[in-house]
């Protein structure tokens, strides 16, 4: 858009970008004879007023031009981002607005232009990388979360995404850990992790990715102990945590994994939780082994871990496969 | 100089010229506009992620178990708005209808982000527009604006009735660019806007910005705070387009072209 205090002389001006009338010939028209349709000389384009505002005499066939120019790039950037807004719109969205006909006519349309679905895939996940990377250049490894009292708590509910497991699992439970420096793959029982390992209690708070929250008490061992005492390989990088217990909401078995960065498992107060409230997890709460990372949204905070795969390259993970961000600091 | 117009003179008749007032600054005009896609998205992709867990919340209702406001309204507008008896589920009604869906909150949360960096940009591209084109000036409040703003809002509320009895009902003076409850208007946008995003970032980072989340009373008020400054905005917007429309063609051009053939207040131009 045009701006039409280009032409009037003044300080201010000296850097704007160069109009189409030499600087000074407003002036000039503004002291030309009165002969113009209006019956008194129009005031002197003068100082700013105390409002921002400054009065500015223009040729009216200039003035017309400049409008129509800033008229039609109005008209075209309001026909872009109509394009863009509804080029970004969820296909549920559209399924809800438009009858299939509509649909169909602006799609048609909408690929004309270059857009698709994998197009607004694409654009959605850069934004999301964009937002992970921001969250990660803001994490700082020492600083810890906040903690609570235990008179802080809240109740926390046991948000399966499916069907809560069957607690048969518990008496067989082991941990499976591979990617280690060793070469080898190592099981434990969950005796071998309470005996080897100092416990450590806090009572920090879980929030979800829905937007509620939840304080609880914790206790269980340092993953940056357990990481030390059987270290992985070298390269490695990240963590995947895998629980094969998880259930879909029809009760059939339903893998659920998450992706750890080895710095946020090297948190200190990144737990392999054990205890909740100074008992041995309930299955509701991922007996008998979870993970709880509190500077991660809750759906990275893995139920009932049963296999934790050391590599250099970034695993997959579960919510991420369906669209939501897999860095998930907050 | 006049020897150069001179000549320029005797060849044509001088120029019809116009006195516009110059009022907004370009970057303040792309901003508006591009405010209202990006708000837009902002609110609707806001209240889809409000339906995963709602704010506003009462004890579970016994026959649904439901205990969101947001869908209680829906249930109640499908049942009584015209039209609306066969919506298939009611209580989705109010999210179908305000947002961009139920259900989709992976979609409404990478929306949400997407657009938050467009509204962080957008505003300051706003202040950028507002320092340079000198337009706070209209926006910094004055004492005597809180009894502007009150007999505004007077006048307001009996310009219908007036004109409906046609009774005289002359609007309050106007000296500067805006009046009072404008002026209040329009300052307390980007005020709003700055605090969406302090508590937007307040209840997306709260572990990090652990201060941020406690400067808005910790996290379930920071999202009160983040869903109550979604009404202020709708509660600015939709006034605005109202009497945007009632004030005519002058006031919604100089939004598109920054001037105004308006000369508002010319007596207080010539006071010190």
């Amino acid at each position: 858009m045009s701006d039409p205090e280009a032409p009037v002389p003044g300080p201010e001006e000296a850097g704007a970008p160069a109009a189409e009338a030499p600087a000074g010939s407003a002036a000039e028209e503004a002291a030309a004879p009165p002969e113009t349709a209006e019956p008194a000389p129009p005031p002197p384009p003068g100082p700013p007023r105390r409002d921002g505002t400054r009065l500015v005499v223009l040729p009216a066939s200039r003035l017309r031009r400049q409008s129509r120019r800033d008229f039609f790039l109005f008209g075209a950037g309001a026909a872009a981002a109509a394009a863009v807004f509804y080029g970004l719109l969820p296909d549920d969205t559209r399924a809800n607005l438009l009858t299939e006909g509509q649909r169909e006519f602006l799609d048609s349309l909408e690929g004309r232009i270059g857009f698709s679905a994998k197009r607004r895939e694409n654009v959605l996940n850069r934004a999301l990388t964009f937002d992970d990377d921001v969250a990660e250049a803001i994490y700082s490894p020492g600083r810890l979360v906040r903690t609570f009292r235990k008179s802080d708590r809240t109740p926390v509910p046991n948000n399966y995404a499916g069907e809560t497991p069957d607690p048969d699992y518990v008496p067989d439970w082991t941990l499976e850990v591979e990617g280690l420096a060793s070469g080898k793959k190592e099981t434990f029982t969950i005796g071998d992790l309470l005996s080897r390992f100092r416990r450590h209690e806090q009572v920090t708070r879980l929030c979800c990715v829905e937007g509620w929250s939840a304080i609880g008490w914790w206790g269980g061992l340092r993953f940056a102990d357990f990481l030390e005492a059987h270290p992985p390989a070298p390269d490695a990088k990240w963590a995947k945590l895998e629980s094969s217990v998880n259930l879909d909401s029809d009760g059939d078995p339903d893998p659920y994994f998450v992706s750890i960065d080895l710095p946020t498992a090297r948190h200190p107060q990144t737990l392999l939780a054990t205890h909740q409230d100074g008992r041995p997890l309930s299955v509701e709460h991922g007996a008998p082994l979870r993970l709880l990372a509190p500077m991660k949204l809750g759906l990275k905070n893995i139920k009932a871990i049963t296999k934790i795969v050391y590599s250099e390259a970034e695993p997959p993970d579960y919510w991420n496969l369906q669209g939501y961000s897999k860095y998930d600091g907050i | 100089m006049a020897a150069e117009i001179s000549p320029r003179e005797e060849e044509a008749p001088p120029e019809e010229t116009r006195t516009v007032v110059v009022q907004h600054h370009p970057l303040v005009r792309i901003s508006h506009w591009l405010n209202v896609p990006i708000l837009l998205m902002m609110i609707l992709s806001g209240l889809s992620i409000y339906w995963a867990s709602p704010v506003l919340k009462h004890a579970p209702d016994p026959a649904t178990g439901n205990t969101d406001y947001l869908a209680d309204a829906g249930t109640w507008a499908a049942a009584h708005l015209p039209g609306q008896r066969r919506f298939p589920r009611p209580q989705n009604w109010f999210y179908d209808h305000f947002s961009l869906g139920h259900g989709i909150l992976a979609e409404a949360l990478r929306l949400h982000w997407f657009f938050a960096y467009l509204f962080m940009a957008n505003g300051l591209l706003y202040l950028a527009g507002l320092f340079l084109g000198r337009g706070w000036r209209a926006l910094v409040p004055r004492p005597r604006d809180a009894g502007g703003a009150l007999a505004m809002v007077r006048y307001y509320a009996g310009v219908v009735p007036a004109k409906v009895l046609r009774r005289p009902w002359p609007h309050p003076p106007v000296e500067e660019k805006y009046n009072a409850l404008q002026k209040l208007g329009y300052l307390s946008m980007p005020v709003a806007g700055a605090l969406a995003v302090a508590t937007g970032w307040a209840i997306h980072k709260p572990a990090q910005l652990g201060w941020l989340e406690r400067l808005f009373g910790g996290y379930d008020r920071a999202r009160l705070w983040h869903f109550l400054l979604l009404v202020l905005f709708a509660g600015f917007v939709i006034p605005h387009v109202v009497l945007v429309a009632a004030d005519g063609w002058d006031t919604f051009r100089s939004m598109v072209v920054g001037w105004s053939a308006r000369r508002r207040g010319e007596g207080s131009d010539e006071r010190p």
